[in-house]
């Protein structure tokens, strides 16, 4: 398979991963290739099943992909050791995922530290806990929840948990924010306020996103929208819908 | 950061882990209390032991001793010098003791020891031992009082009678009587273990079988060239010996040494002079009594090769001292099996934990914790648990052993009986020694089993995919 040379801040080239049920292998990204550019907000659609998931973690290094590379800032990260892939997934890329997964023994606020609790050493945390502490503050209030700092997530509603899971995604001031189907699990008016949010972030601070969807309208919201079928990807726009 | 938060969190969110730290804190609990009972009634009976034998003695390998004992003594004195504080020549032999109860002769197998009292006192506690009938304490001495002798049916009778000193059948009469009565309460005194001499009934006062006043008969071995004959005597008794070691307390005969030396024929009448087989000594405290033996050993072994034996009051209960060490050494084990059960219940419920928390694993893995930052968690989780659950165990332990007589007297009110009986141990409380390195070997064992029981977990946890972990249902 011919790759082209990687040109975005993040780019996947080549990618292949299959999964095994049994002794089936089930391929379910046959050479991926694609460049997301800074400051852009991506959106991958793609029926159930269509790996858009598995893109998205490998792209975001939860994963490692059987066969072709991942690239960011012109290195190529998915050979990196654990220790640097913890290190990226904790500073550079922001996940949010469809079902929130806040830690329930944490509340709101604690949540969003929780970057900040693993980026930093015991020492180190303590030295500069005020600082931190303001800044997830100022998160939680400008994703609306300054009233419900304190209260663990089984105390919030879906949008508030999905607000609440982006402004821990911020928190360690990632260069990627990374979105599993953000609104797959919230109704339409708190889908739309939590994706108008991300696009709002996509503005205000230049913030580069992929946002995994199967929902057209959501799609639409982002400046380029790419298609996964067959394993692979395809450009696409609201006509060919 | 996250480690420390999200232990402290669990430990106090996770109700279900609180059965291991209660296991744990049982387990430490326990033992520190049977440490330190244990120890506790190991050093009573070793000051026990340490009371009845004197810290150093001289032995002969034949039971009819040697009768340049003062010889031995000077001996001794000059190798020890200032370091021995006293010394009592002793004659030590079995017998048999017999004596009258309600027409039944009682008869028991008897240790017979003949001793100055003086003398033995200042080598020991013997005079501490010493007690009347009313659990009095008395002076170490033989002297048999004239008020036993009157108690008896001729002294009644002597008593009672009124002699004409000029009518020779009254003269002769009264002589009798006075012959009679030193039959039926003899010169001798003796003193008796406390154990021969009454009869124990659990939850009763002990029934006094040999009163005092009461003649008592001793068979022990004479001297004989080529064989044994059976010497005896009687005497009267005139106290008990009661040590608290029933070992001491069910076989002690105590007897002037000179009248065990004249009756066993070992008294040279010319001379004025007994065999031992004996001499109990008595250093000053801090001197090292095992070098003191040796140096004793060498010394006499120069004057008579191959007949004394020297041996420290350990050395001589040897077995018994070995026997408790071992003992203490098998109920450790055991009772650390109970801190072993309470480890593979943390792992049982931290096993649970993780399956639960699998999620959450993944959501941390997410966002950049490592590998070994979620096995720090569940470690530290571990060990968290641990040093709670043996916290709270010790401090349980350690108020449970400070108060521990009044527990004991609360639950016997309760069930009703008594839990511990002091007349079988003749302690008024449960005697209890806290070892601070004791203890701190068991807080340490159990920190380190809770710690290992939560390795494999937190490995598991660890190891777990983070794609994996968070598509878990």
């Amino acid at each position: 398979m011919e790759t082209m040379e990687p040109t975005g801040l993040l780019s996947a080239r080549g990618v292949v991963k299959s999964y095994w049920k049994g002794r089936n292998e089930v391929p379910v990204l046959r050479g991926v290739d694609l460049d997301l550019e800074p400051g852009e907000m991506l959106a991958i659609m793609g029926a159930s099943g269509s790996g858009k998931s598995t893109l998205l973690h490998i792209l975001g290094l939860l994963d490692s992909p059987d066969a072709g590379e991942v690239v960011l800032g012109g290195e190529r990260i998915d050979t990196y050791r654990d220790r640097r892939r913890d290190e990226l997934r904790n500073r550079t890329f922001g996940f949010i995922f469809q079902f929130y997964h806040l830690l329930p023994e944490l509340t709101a606020f604690e949540n969003v530290l929780v970057p900040q609790w693993i980026g930093c050493g015991l020492w180190s945390y303590l030295s500069q806990r005020r600082r931190l502490k303001r800044e997830a503050e100022m998160l939680l209030e400008r994703v609306g929840l300054s009233h419900r700092m304190h209260h663990l997530p089984s105390e919030l509603s879906g949008g508030e948990m999905q607000r609440t899971a982006i402004a821990r995604a911020l928190a360690a001031r990632p260069s990627v924010l990374l979105a599993d189907e953000p609104t797959g699990n919230l109704d339409a008016a708190s889908g739309q306020g939590v994706i108008e949010l991300l696009r709002d972030l996509n503005r205000e601070r230049g913030l580069t996103m992929i946002v995994v969807t199967h929902d057209p309208q959501i799609a639409q919201q982002a400046d380029r929208v790419v298609r996964l079928a067959e394993g692979r990807v395809e450009e696409w726009s609201p006509a060919l819908a | 950061m996250y480690k420390y938060v999200l232990c402290w969190r669990y430990l106090r969110t996770r109700y279900i882990a609180l059965a291991s730290v209660i296991s744990v804190m049982l387990g430490v609990a326990t033992m520190i209390v049977v440490n330190s009972v244990m120890a506790g009634f190991a050093d009573k009976m070793k000051e026990r032991l340490h009371g009845v034998l004197a810290d150093v003695v001289v032995e002969s390998f034949t039971l009819n001793g040697f009768y340049d004992w003062k010889e031995v003594m000077a001996r001794i004195k000059k190798i020890a010098g200032n370091d021995v504080l006293a010394m009592a020549p002793t004659m030590e032999c079995p017998g048999i003791l017999h004596f009258r109860v309600n027409g039944e002769v009682m008869t028991r197998p008897v240790q017979i020891i003949g001793i100055i009292p003086s003398e033995r006192a200042k080598t020991g506690d013997f005079a501490e031992f010493l007690r009347d009938m009313s659990g009095k304490k008395i002076e170490p001495s033989f002297a048999v009082p004239l008020a036993y002798r009157e108690k008896t049916p001729a002294g009644e009778l002597l008593k009672e009678s009124h002699f004409d000193s000029t009518d020779p059948d009254d003269v002769r009469m009264k002589e009798l009587l006075q012959d009679e009565m030193k039959q039926q309460a003899p010169d001798c005194g003796t003193i008796l273990g406390y154990a021969l001499a009454t009869y124990h009934r659990k939850g009763h006062d002990d029934i006094y079988l040999a009163r005092q006043g009461t003649k008592v008969g001793l068979l022990f071995p004479k001297y004989g060239e080529t064989k044994s004959e059976a010497g005896f005597t009687t005497a009267t008794t005139v106290g008990y010996f009661k040590s608290g070691m029933s070992e001491y307390d069910s076989m002690h005969v105590y007897l002037p040494l000179e009248e065990l030396q004249q009756r066993r024929y070992l008294y040279d009448y010319e001379r004025k002079v007994g065999a031992v087989n004996q001499i109990q000594i008595k250093v000053k405290p801090g001197v090292d009594i095992n070098a003191m033996s040796r140096r004793i050993q060498d010394s006499l072994d120069r004057m008579r090769p191959m007949f004394y034996q020297v041996q420290t009051w350990e050395q001589k209960q040897g077995a018994l001292l070995g026997a408790v060490a071992v003992e203490q050494s098998i109920l450790n084990i055991l009772l650390f099996f109970i801190i072993a059960v309470a480890g593979f219940g943390i792992l049982a419920i931290f096993s649970m934990i993780v399956v639960e928390k699998t999620r959450d694993i993944g959501i941390l893995k997410a966002l950049g914790a490592s590998t070994a930052g979620i096995r720090g968690i569940f470690l530290g989780y571990g060990l968290l648990l641990g040093a709670v659950g043996s916290g709270v165990g010790m401090v349980g332990g350690l108020l449970f052993v400070r108060y521990i007589n009044e527990i004991e007297a609360l639950l016997s009110k309760w069930t009703g009986r008594k839990v511990f009986d002091d007349s079988i141990y003749y302690f008024n409380q449960i005697p209890t020694i806290v070892e601070p390195l004791t203890v701190g070997w068991i807080v340490v064992g159990a920190l380190t089993i809770a710690v290992l029981a939560s390795i494999w977990p937190a490995e598991r946890a660890a190891r777990l995919h983070p794609v994996k972990a968070l598509r878990f249902e």
